[in-house]
């Protein structure tokens, strides 16, 4: 019962991810691109700790854990770029 | 649900080649590597995937926003 749960939630995650892909492709602005990707990166981050409890492996954790560090840094250079848009281009 | 992920990869792939703004193709190339990251780990293969994660979606989108900070965002060959 708890793996077809855990089987059935990865489809669910999956079919939230397809979703945010259309937003992203279909996004007016570049912001809504911006929030689509860090939407996904969350639902990503979720299927990657749900398939590590469901095969018990502790080491499928330890991606989850780099892209969480490692994905944000991108997040945050995509947004200090659209301030700097914003605010114009002299600092 | 590997088919699913390579679909949703070229469909990404092709977005990010046909854009003309840069930023966009950007941020599509990042979701490109996420999912490549997913697909590697679904394939067993974590230590590759931790090495996706790492390089394709973290350091590289830093490195192609700075790019386009000195240069220009619009794409002026189309």
């Amino acid at each position: 019962m708890r793996m077809i749960m855990m089987d059935v939630m990865q489809w669910y995650l999956l079919l939230c991810a397809v979703v945010c892909i259309i937003r992203l492709i279909l996004g007016p602005t570049t912001a809504d691109r911006l929030v689509a990707l860090n939407i996904l990166s969350g639902i990503v981050l979720a299927f990657l700790v749900l398939s590590g409890v469901r095969h018990g492996r502790s080491i499928y954790l330890d991606v989850a854990l780099v892209y969480d560090i490692f994905g944000f840094l991108g997040f945050l250079a995509i947004a200090r770029f659209l301030k700097d848009k914003m605010h114009g281009e002299g600092e | 649900m590997i088919i699913i992920l390579l679909l949703l990869i070229l469909i990404l792939a092709v977005y990010a080649l046909s854009t003309s703004d840069l930023l966009q193709g950007i941020i599509a190339l990042s979701a490109v590597s996420l999912l490549s990251a997913l697909l590697f780990y679904l394939l067993n293969a974590p230590d590759v995937a931790i090495t996706e994660a790492a390089v394709g979606a973290g350091v590289s989108t830093v490195v192609f926003v700075g790019v386009i900070r000195y240069t220009d965002r619009k794409d002026h060959s189309k």
